[in-house]
């Protein structure tokens, strides 16, 4: 229920002191107002005149006031530090998507990651104040309560005492069996929830088949049938609030009882009978302030245990080793020597790279061929600095040559401002066309972001847009194909005359074969001056190629030029016969 | 406020349900009433019992009635809350039930709705959700609200009657922490938390720019500007939802000064109209004790009102979906087994006046077991070709005929003509053995058993620990992209109609299993008419007619080996793919 971590958070303890401070402060105010409302009502059941009772509604109307004002205050605390907390906890989560770039951390699932930065740290933020709070309450209020009506009536204070561990005892024991109820309904509602987003999506299909129409009355007896099913489990899972609530009122029925046959006994007086009756709902209140807050604390919970799994996570930072004026030239090389590389850390688990070792020359066109899951984006990542490699003695420090400088790995400041990374997909942000061609240089003028559309051979498509440059893509934004949206990672590269390196990953995979076409006529002027990095399982591009890199099962098997590597018989050879084999039957 | 009254004027999708399951409805906000009446009773006895006992009757049975009710109330409140619960989540399971089957029945008559829906995203997720939405409604402000009315109107009534000034100041009271308080608090928090909505989604926007974009981030440099990227949304945000939270611990603090006042009152009218003789004055912690329970079902109501806005989006967005009327002609019985040809003539289609011809008198004639592909760029009306086709839109110009019978006549029996396999082939989160008989619910066990194995799937399922039985799991884990097409494969093969359309279903994958399941498909559906619909060249030699669409017109067309010998562009597109 409650996270260890919880404690360590930064700047935690003086806000606890501050917020348990005013809980104190709280609770007195509570008896204030208890005894207070209490003397009233003595005074009249005494029938005495109502100007005898001015005193104690003004104290007790006081009370009540200042206990208002003393949670008021505490919300205002509290949500202060919550809200920070949970936003610097967010800011932890994107510094680490920045230190991972796009591949470790996306490891939990991008879309995923997106909500949790969203819905889960609100969710953080829920449960900071609520633990906080009622957690708080719950364990200074009630024994405040207990010892002011120990020292009225201690008859009432044994009952009180007596009754609370047995409610404490009962919720746990009904807690925990309802709880395994809950969480079987939650997940089953999610499962019904599911289904029922199933059977939208696959509408079209249903259609397709013709049962489309029949299906209508399925939807509804599965919602059906959850409802009956998800009714069985409610019945038990709520029995914990019920158990607490008839524990609370009994107990108050009960006091009431023991205290009318003390008071005909004449064992007790009025007062400490009625101040006790008035304080035993406070003095559940809070626990059942919490039980009522359950699910939302367990929600909280859960999504800051994932959130600080992401933010431990080991990842390595960038680093400013590699000269700030470092260039790529004719005469730059890097050298992999033998790194081995892995994506989860544990050392049971098969490498996903190993023993890599090639040198890259100058302008070299290097193209990296395998099947599908050989490997080929691992090492591209790995090269491009967003997976770095593990070695045995995991101390090595020249995993990497870069100019005869030994490096760990290639997460560098400098290196990696020195290529341009134009994957499957390219991502676009959701900006202006002209901002997500600048967006390597943001300084760019707009004349130079023209000249590089006009490279990239976006102009006919940029002119033919209402809003030409200025037109809105990305999330939110004008639809865009899968061909402009590579012209326009190219275009990022055409713009930036700095960066002499060019990593493709399935760069057309997808691209049907006249835009593909197209695009191969734009990019091949782009190769001039640079040393590319191709990846790609699309046979025409290894004639552009000088260098190959042929990966299998995480392993470079072979490496050479294309034509020395057609005469060897090996995983070239075969993966080249077997692209070009027409489809027979 | 004003624009959720106008939408609540012209809803259908939430009055209505509150006319339904009356009984379940009715007995859940009983309950929800009792729940508190018992709350508020078993403090009234037990202040009765204590200030009866402080009279120090002679015998206790003079106090045994009420003891014995507080024991009844103790034990009401609980259960009647219990029962409550039970009753307000099964009428809103019920109604949720019969919300879905609604929602299905419009999306399913609505086949456009569908090309809509891939410009828009995921709308069918955001609807799903929208009925969530609708259950809050329900369980967090509708029923909330009347229980409080409720309550209210028999407190007053029951002060009316003892006296008719203290029950009109109560109204009075009551009329400012119920009505009152609420309306001002939608009002003023309403608009603020549709801003809220809006920055949210701004922030979701740069989150998504930030967290997809990530690499492209690190390749910049740009490391400042990833760290300022959500901040203005994020700020804007945090000081509007802290200007929302001001305001409501303000709303809370008022609303307890009310209460207070209420309070007030009744030790007032206990001590001024209670005290003529100890028979009344035993009554006095009575009536002040029992309202303070009831603070819980009065001050929740303003935040519940709040919230209404939030909903106001998901009810409009329900109302605005309409049963689309597209009148077809009189249905004709279909032919499957006589079918001789297809005939797609003179088509030209563009969903409105402003936007492209998408198709462009296009002519296209297929007999019986021929084959074409279409091949062209994304957003050139390929695929609105295939919904042509099914007769799923209905084209400006020309028709299309299945052996001179119109498509939009074939609707009732398109199945038994048409299957479709398309990039994403969906299968339903139920057993392999389930989905492929989906393609003909009559087909054996034996029947499904050998399709599956006519698409290499049998070592495969058959090594599965559940086997045939083996549930398919949603997010597809458990297989491969062409393992899913091939189970999709199967599924049309039990279909068995005369013409096949498929739509790139090996886009994504690697050339080797691509080239792998084409064989398959033309293979096992050699005598079938197919419209191929694909974005490269591998295969297309086993077709016998191949049409290259750009922006609605037909750029080349023909039999791809006469295609090679004639057309210049078409060898060098073809050399390229080749890898020449």
């Amino acid at each position: 229920m409650i996270d260890k971590r919880l404690f360590k958070l930064p700047g935690v303890t003086p806000v606890l002191i501050v917020a348990a401070l005013l809980t104190l402060l709280q609770g007195g105010a509570i008896i204030m107002q208890a005894h207070y409302l209490t003397s009233v009502l003595v005074l009249s059941w005494r029938q005495q005149p109502l100007n005898t009772l001015t005193t104690g509604t003004i104290l007790f109307a006081i009370a009540f006031l200042c206990r208002q004002l003393f949670i008021w205050i505490k919300n205002i605390i509290l949500d202060r530090y919550a809200d920070k907390a949970s936003n610097d906890m967010r800011q932890q989560l994107l510094d680490k998507v920045y230190v991972a770039g796009s591949n470790d951390v996306a490891q939990s699932g991008t879309g995923k990651l997106v909500t949790v930065a969203l819905d889960g740290i609100n969710n953080v933020y829920n449960y900071f104040n609520l633990i906080f709070a009622k957690v708080m309450d719950m364990f200074i209020i009630p024994w405040m309560i207990l010892i002011y009506i120990y020292f009225h009536s201690v008859r009432s204070g044994l009952i009180l005492t007596l009754v609370f561990p047995v409610v404490i005892l009962f919720m746990i024991l009904l807690g925990f069996a309802a709880q395994d109820k809950a969480d079987q309904q939650y997940a089953g509602f999610l499962k019904l929830s599911n289904h029922f987003v199933n059977a939208l999506r696959g509408l079209s299909t249903l259609k397709f088949l013709g049962l489309s129409e029949r299906y209508e009355s399925n939807v509804y007896s599965v919602s059906e049938d959850y409802r009956r099913s998800t009714m069985d489990t409610l019945k038990i899972a709520i029995l914990s609030t019920f158990a607490l609530d008839w524990f609370t009122t009994l107990s108050i029925a009960l006091l009431a009882l023991f205290l009318g046959l003390g008071l005909i006994g004449g064992s007790i007086p009025l007062f400490p009978a009625l101040v006790a009756l008035i304080l035993a709902p406070e003095f559940f209140l809070p626990i059942r302030d919490f039980g009522n807050d359950y699910h939302a604390t367990l929600n909280g919970k859960n999504a800051m245990t994932d959130i600080l799994d992401i933010i431990d996570r080991p990842t390595v930072a960038q680093s400013d080793t590699v000269a700030p004026d470092f260039q790529w030239d004719e005469n730059s090389t890097l050298t992999a020597n033998h790194f081995d590389l892995q994506y989860a850390p544990d050392p049971k688990q098969p490498t996903d790279l190993t023993d890599i070792q090639f040198t890259l020359k100058g302008y070299q066109k290097v193209g990296i061929i395998g099947m599908s899951g050989s490997g080929k984006s691992t090492l591209l990542d790995t090269i491009g600095g967003f997976l770095s490699p593990l070695t045995a003695d995991d101390t090595a420090t020249n995993n990497f040559t870069l100019n005869g400088e030994n490096l760990p790995n290639m997460s560098q400041k400098n290196w990696q401002t020195q290529f341009s990374f134009i994957p499957q997909f390219p991502y676009l942000f959701a900006d202006t066309i002209a901002n997500n061609i600048r967006f390597y240089l943001p300084e760019a003028s707009d004349e130079a972001v023209v000249q590089a559309a006009e490279k990239a051979g976006l102009t006919d498509f940029i002119h033919s847009l209402k809003d030409g440059f200025e037109t809105k893509v990305g999330e939110g934004g004008r639809g865009i194909s899968g061909g402009q949206a590579q012209r326009i990672a190219l275009a990022r590269a055409f713009l930036d005359q700095n960066r002499h390196i060019l990593m493709f990953d399935e760069p057309t995979a997808h691209l049907d074969i006249e835009t593909e076409y197209a695009l191969k006529a734009t990019m091949k002027p782009l190769f001039e001056q640079h040393l590319v990095l191709f990846a790609t399982h699309r046979l025409h591009w290894l004639k552009e190629m000088d260098y190959i890199l042929v990966m299998k099962d995480g392993r470079l098997v072979q490496q050479g030029t294309p034509t020395e590597l057609a005469d060897i018989a090996g995983e070239y050879q075969e993966l080249t016969q077997h692209m070009q084999r027409r489809v027979t039957i | 406020m004003k624009k959720f009254k106008a939408l609540m004027q012209r809803d259908t999708w939430v009055k209505p349900y509150l006319r339904r399951y009356r009984s379940l409805l009715f007995f859940s906000l009983f309950f929800g009433v009792l729940t508190a009446i018992c709350a508020a009773a078993l403090m009234f006895t037990s202040g009765y019992v204590i200030d009866k006992s402080a009279t120090h009757p002679y015998n206790i049975l003079l106090i045994y009635a009420a003891v014995v009710l507080t024991r009844a109330f103790g034990i009401g409140r609980p259960v009647f809350k219990y029962l409550e619960r039970l009753r307000s989540h099964n009428w809103v399971l019920r109604v949720t039930s019969d919300l879905r089957r609604r929602l299905y029945h419009v999306l399913e008559k609505d086949a456009a709705f569908f090309e809509e829906h891939h410009r828009t995203g995921d709308i069918l997720g955001i609807l799903a959700d929208d009925l969530g939405h609708l259950q809050n409604l329900y369980l967090r402000t509708i029923f909330p609200t009347i229980v409080g009315y409720i309550l209210a109107f028999i407190i007053i009534v029951i002060m009316g009657i003892l006296n008719w000034f203290y029950g009109l100041i109560l109204l009075l009271l009551f009329a400012i922490e119920i009505i009152l308080v609420p309306l001002i608090s939608v009002n003023i928090e309403g608009a603020r938390r549709y801003r809220q909505k809006s920055i949210n989604n701004q922030l979701y926007v740069d989150l998504t720019d930030n967290i997809l974009g990530a690499a492209d981030w690190v390749i910049s440099g740009r490391h400042q500007d990833f760290i300022n990227r959500p901040k203005p949304a994020l700020e804007k945000l945090r000081a509007s939802q802290l200007k929302s939270k001001h305001f409501g611990w303000s709303r809370d603090f008022g609303l307890q000064v009310v209460f207070l006042i209420i309070a007030i009152v009744l030790i007032i009218f206990t001590n001024l109209h209670l005290t003529a003789n100890q028979a009344q004055a035993n009554f006095v912690s009575a009536f002040v004790l029992a309202i303070f329970p009831l603070s819980d079902a009065f001050i929740p109501i303003s935040a519940g009102f709040d919230e209404l806005p939030i909903y106001s989006d998901s009810v409009a967005r329900l109302n605005d979906l309409k049963v689309p009327t597209r009148p077809l002609p009189e249905q004709v019985a279909s032919q499957p087994e006589k079918f001789q040809q297809l005939t797609l003539k003179d088509l030209t289609f563009e969903y409105d006046a402003d936007s492209p011809l998408l198709i462009n008198h296009f002519n296209q004639t297929l007999k019986k077991g021929e084959k074409m592909a279409v091949l062209g760029p994304s957003g050139t009306g390929k695929t609105t070709l295939l919904q042509l086709i099914l007769g799923d839109l209905t084209p400006q110009h020309g028709n299309v005929l299945v052996d001179n019978i119109d498509i939009s006549a074939l609707q009732n029996d398109r199945s038994k003509l048409f299957s479709v396999l398309n990039q994403k082939p969906f299968l339903f989160d139920t057993t392999i053995m389930n989905n492929v008989r989906m393609g003909n619910e009559q087909a054996s066990d034996d029947a499904v058993k050998a399709v599956l194995d006519k698409v290499n799937l049998k070592d495969k399922i058959e090594a599965l620990p559940d086997q045939y039985n083996t549930i398919v799991q949603e997010a597809g884990n458990r297989f491969s992209g062409g393992e899913r097409q091939r189970i999709a494969l199967a599924r049309i093969l039990l279909q068995d109609t005369p013409i096949v359309l498929l739509d790139e279903p090996t886009v994504g994958l690697d050339p080797i299993t691509e080239q792998e399941l084409l064989e398959t498909f033309f293979t096992l559906l050699n005598d079938k008419t197919i419209i191929w619909i694909t974005h490269h060249l591998q295969g297309v030699e086993l077709v016998d007619q191949l049409v290259f669409l750009s922006e609605g017109q037909i750029e080349m067309q023909g039999n791809p080996h006469k295609l090679y010998e004639e057309n210049e562009h078409f060898k060098q597109l073809y050399e390229m793919d080749r890898g020449y």
